[in-house]
């Protein structure tokens, strides 16, 4: 499992090259979007062991922020993100803070920050004069990158697959590097046995809430790029439905790994496009998978390939 | 002094469970609290650990109050306690375990420049200065041949030296070990009697809480007796546990 990540990542520069479908670039455009997603919401779940239900709001919030500032106010994109990952990480804070102040764990937790991203989601609903309301707003803008030869416009699928596929990338690169730090071994320690890491010198609470933000902050990342690319945004973005997309996702892939999530995500993604199946088909079809997985294989494609090898 | 406890008092509602205890640690002493079940030795740890708030009085830790931290502050001011119970992490191996509670340490040799970690991993130097520290402390415990055993994998005995090497790899000043002794055999004990012993040699100075009067009463250069939370002897530890007030609490008054 040492060189899964490279070797993945190497596939994907140059699948483009073989795979000429335009509906097949757009899965895998959605799945690397899913798969960010994913590895950012493991931070919290998976390695600190905390459900948040906020990951979906923190998404939904980002990119509500993007679109309404360029398209009503004119913004360039990448200035509009600056603003937009300010007010994820100060709503996480805010949160976590609130949260891990006075001691949620578990189910507690998953209903308070549930619970926050619900008034975020009414409150986008409801202010219709900024948000269109359920109609959503539609974006019709891309973001540009400029190069030697002036701004160009990412707009083909080729541009937002590398793009995204860069997306992914640094998220996982962000996610690596904190867990394989000092960091890390707190946040499992915190997973593992709070208590005793307490003991052992550990700020618990500091530490949950870096996760919890770290988290947060990248779902708002992925969040300021999705708009532009599917082309709008809704309240739907905030939905509980989102967040258990996100679980679905690593539960599947692997709670405990950091490829996992990817593999979940994109396993998912690709999915209901492989078999053509209705939107409430596919939702039975996620929590079928979702209670097949929690049964058989607790930890996830890559528990079960990791116990094969471990075995044979 | 290193630690001074004056008046100390908690509260659990109506219950007093520790009533204006008072007393000192030198650097460099064994100290043992002697006491039966539901004496209020537990809950004195737990105060001095953070992992409770003293209802009233003051415990200064090298002249400042430390009542009031949390259980992390105090751990970061030189002060470990191991619990009676191992309270371990049950997927990692004992290797693992020592590495996390190199957390302290990596914490003062490097203070905020462990962000740049984030960039260049830990320090070669660092990590071989952990590497070694760990090996001491494993050996010291009598651990090295199980380093990579998972903790849900080890002996009782075991799991509890576990305990008492991540608190040493934490390099306390002070250890309060709560109950070190229970639930292990005779071999257990007395490799446990050495292990301690070893540890003073280190530097460390020790506050071990205990009702095996044979054991503690060994290794103690000095006793305190609690009973319903109260101090009723303190001294020399073959002074406390000939004291008639102790000897009566331990067997009650037709034995004393």
């Amino acid at each position: 499992m040492k060189y899964a990540a490279p070797t993945a990542l190497l596939i994907a520069l140059f699948a483009p090259l073989a795979v000429h479908s335009d509906s097949i670039l757009a899965i895998a455009i959605y799945g690397f979007m899913a798969a960010s997603l994913a590895v950012s919401f493991n931070l919290i779940f998976g390695f600190t062991g905390q459900l948040s239900l906020f990951h979906a709001a923190s998404f939904g919030v980002s990119a509500y922020i993007v679109t309404i500032l360029v398209t009503a106010f004119g913004w360039n994109f990448w200035l509009a993100v600056v603003p937009a990952l300010a007010v994820v990480l100060i709503l996480s804070l805010i949160v976590g803070t609130i949260c891990f102040r006075f001691k949620l764990k578990e189910f507690y937790f998953a209903v308070v920050t549930m619970a926050f991203s619900e008034i975020l989601r009414l409150v986008i609903l409801n202010w219709n004069g900024i948000t269109n309301g359920s109609l959503g707003i539609t974006v019709v803008d891309r973001p540009s990158l400029w190069t030697p030869s002036g701004a160009v416009q990412i707009s083909s699928g080729i541009a937002w697959y590398y793009l995204t596929l860069a997306l992914l990338v640094i998220v996982y690169v962000v996610c690596q590097r904190i867990l394989s730090s000092w960091i890390g071994r707190c946040l499992a320690a915190i997973r593992l046995n709070d208590q005793l890491g307490e003991t052992l010198g550990i700020d618990v609470f500091k530490y949950k809430l870096l996760s919890f933000a770290v988290g947060s902050v990248l779902a708002g990342l992925v969040g300021a790029f999705y708009g532009f690319y599917s082309g709008f945004v809704e309240p739907h973005y905030l939905s509980i439905s989102l967040g258990l997309d996100i679980i679905a996702m690593v539960l599947l892939g692997g709670v405990g790994s950091l490829i996992g999530p990817v593999i979940g995500a994109v396993i998912l993604t690709a999915l209901p496009h492989v078999i053509d199946l209705s939107a409430e088909l596919r939702i039975g079809l996620y929590g079928s998978i979702l209670i097949f997985v929690i049964l058989v294989m607790p930890k996830g494609i890559v528990g079960l390939l990791g116990s094969r090898k471990n075995a044979a | 002094m290193l630690l001074d406890i004056q008046g100390l008092i908690k509260r659990f509602g109506g219950l007093t469970a520790v009533s204006n205890v008072s007393f000192g640690i030198e650097r460099g002493e064994i100290v043992g609290i002697f006491g039966p079940n539901g004496s209020g030795k537990t809950t004195t740890l737990n105060l001095i650990a953070g992992i409770l708030q003293p209802t009233e009085g003051s415990i200064l830790w090298k002249g400042n109050e430390i009542g009031r931290l949390a259980s992390f502050e105090v751990a970061q001011q030189g002060l470990i306690k191991t619990f009676q119970n191992p309270q371990l992490f049950p997927e990692l191996t004992v290797a693992q375990h020592m590495r996390i509670a190199c957390h302290l340490h990596i914490k003062r040799a490097l203070g905020i420049g462990r962000v740049l970690t984030l960039l260049r991993g830990t320090p070669g130097e660092l990590d071989g200065v952990l590497t070694r520290k760990i090996d001491q402390m494993l050996e010291l415990c009598r651990l090295a041949d199980k380093r990579g055993e998972v903790a849900g994998a080890l002996s009782y005995g075991s799991e509890k030296m576990l305990g008492v090497a991540m608190g040493m790899v934490c390099e306390p000043e002070l250890l309060l070990l709560d109950e070190p002794a229970s639930g292990l055999g005779n071999d257990e004990i007395s490799n446990l009697d050495a292990v301690l012993r070893d540890l003073r040699t280190h530097g460390v100075t020790l506050c071990i809480i205990d009702h095996k009067v044979g054991f503690l009463g060994r290794l103690a250069d000095r006793a305190i007796a609690l009973h319903h939370g109260a101090i009723i002897a303190v001294g020399k530890t073959t002074d406390v546990l000939d004291n008639s007030a102790v000897v009566e609490a331990y067997l009650g008054k037709k034995h004393a």
